[in-house]
């Protein structure tokens, strides 16, 4: 009992640590309207962030580099720290590990038995992307535009360019698994279905930038940034990642499952 | 381009999802996978092993329940001889027995008639002293009463 008043009052300590901190850092004024704020968010053409002093990108970009060294860097961890110890009868972390490998697994055998071992991999990656990819922007973290503004960085699939390459790249694997299976037949099969690549690349974005927007809105205004940014952070965030997750993989494993299925020869 | 779609960027978008999927599939999704269908190849190779072992004791149990309804027919058998033999050993003994009751009364029989044609003789040997003596008196013309009365003490003297 006592121990839980002193996490209480260090709780409650803690908070008006930072709203003390907050008020003291006080107000710089805004660098942008609500409009132009949100403008941004879509387009992505005001605040750009310089790539290695190369080329200015869209801080969506950056996200994604991010994200992918993180994910990377963890798997490496599993890699070299958990895999090797894992046991016949497994503990909790072994069985997440197994249960989202598994899934994916399972998703690219069910939706396409002939051939799942490439679209398996690929949609393990592809999920594993959009779903941490969408839940970084609740990170915050900054990074500094060209003009020297900082800038909160937003999860890469609300950047269009990245909405665009996953689309077509999924679009890429499901043309690939047709050639592989039916040669030209599995091209013509694949082409058939010319509107994917776009529909594929807009829903993450619309789905992305929605989310986005939305945030953007509630902390472009102080009064707003107080219990609801909790609701929006589930609401937009947490959801959005696991709904585009199943949703894209989904459609992969099904689409590369009908290119690649063996066509069969009528008999004479 | 509109909406600041830029052709490098989605390149650079590419090649940055080209090193995830191959860098995910080689550090998580193959090791885990690898794992999962090596552990798969345990249990199958255990239930297998079970299989085999359950088949080797049901087969054990077969032939220990033949064993055990032959040994039912040998008993049975056994038993059956058994009873034979105890049959015939007192079948035996009967016959024994009644051969022994029958040379018992073969010689008692034996035994009785000799008995009998022994007094018979005796009698008949005494019954011609008798008569000799008798005619011995007759042929001397011994005083009849003198001579019975002789006979008659000689009489008694052969009860006693």
């Amino acid at each position: 009992m006592k121990q839980h008043k002193k996490a209480l009052v260090l709780w409650i300590g803690a908070v008006l640590l930072l709203l003390i901190g907050a008020l003291l850092a006080g107000f710089h004024g805004r660098t942008e309207s609500v409009q132009q704020a949100m403008r941004d968010a879509v387009l992505h053409d005001v605040n750009q962030i310089s790539l290695l002093g190369l080329k200015a990108v869209n801080p969506g970009l950056i996200s994604a580099f991010l994200v992918t060294g993180l994910i990377l860097l963890a798997a490496a961890l599993i890699r070299v720290l958990v895999i090797p110890r894992f046991q016949y009868i497994p503990g909790k972390f072994q069985l997440a590990l197994e249960e989202a490998v598994g899934l994916f697994h399972g998703m690219a055998q069910n939706s396409s038995p002939h051939r799942y071992g490439f679209v398996g991999a690929y949609i393990f990656a592809a999920g594993a992307y959009i779903f941490f990819g969408t839940l970084f922007e609740l990170l915050g973290l900054q990074g500094i535009t060209i003009h020297g503004h900082p800038v909160t960085l937003p999860a890469p699939l609300s950047d269009v360019n990245a909405a665009i390459a996953l689309g077509t790249l999924s679009y890429l694997v499901i043309l690939s698994g047709g050639i592989a299976a039916n040669g030209a037949k599995g091209v013509g099969k694949t082409l058939k279905e010319f509107s994917l690549p776009i529909s594929m690349s807009f829903r993450l974005f619309g789905a992305l930038l929605s989310g986005l927007l939305v945030t953007e809105l509630v902390y472009y205004y102080v009064n707003l940034s107080f219990v609801l940014p909790v609701i929006v952070g589930v609401m937009f965030t947490l959801l959005h990642a696991l709904i585009q997750t199943y949703v894209l993989t989904m459609l992969v494993s099904m689409y590369y499952g009908e290119v690649s299925e063996p066509s069969h020869k009528a008999k004479s | 381009m509109p909406l600041n779609i830029d052709l490098q960027q989605i390149l650079l978008h590419w090649m940055n999802l080209a090193i995830l999927t191959g860098g995910l599939y080689l550090l998580l999704y193959k090791p885990v996978k690898d794992f999962m269908t090596k552990r798969e190849e345990h249990y199958r190779q255990l239930d297998e092993q079970a299989a085999e072992k359950l088949a080797q004791a049901e087969r054990v149990q077969a032939e220990y329940q033949a064993r055990l309804d032959g040994a039912d027919e040998e008993i049975h058998q056994a038993r059956a001889r058994a009873q034979q033999a105890i049959q015939q050993s007192t079948e035996d003994q009967l016959a024994k027995a009644r051969e022994q009751a029958r040379q018992i009364v073969a010689h008692a029989q034996t035994e009785a008639e000799h008995s009998r044609e022994r007094v018979l003789r005796e009698s008949q040997r005494e019954l011609r002293k008798l008569a000799a003596q008798a005619t011995k008196k007759l042929a001397f013309h011994v005083d009849p009463f003198d001579q019975f009365l002789d006979l008659a003490e000689e009489g008694e003297e052969y009860e006693e």
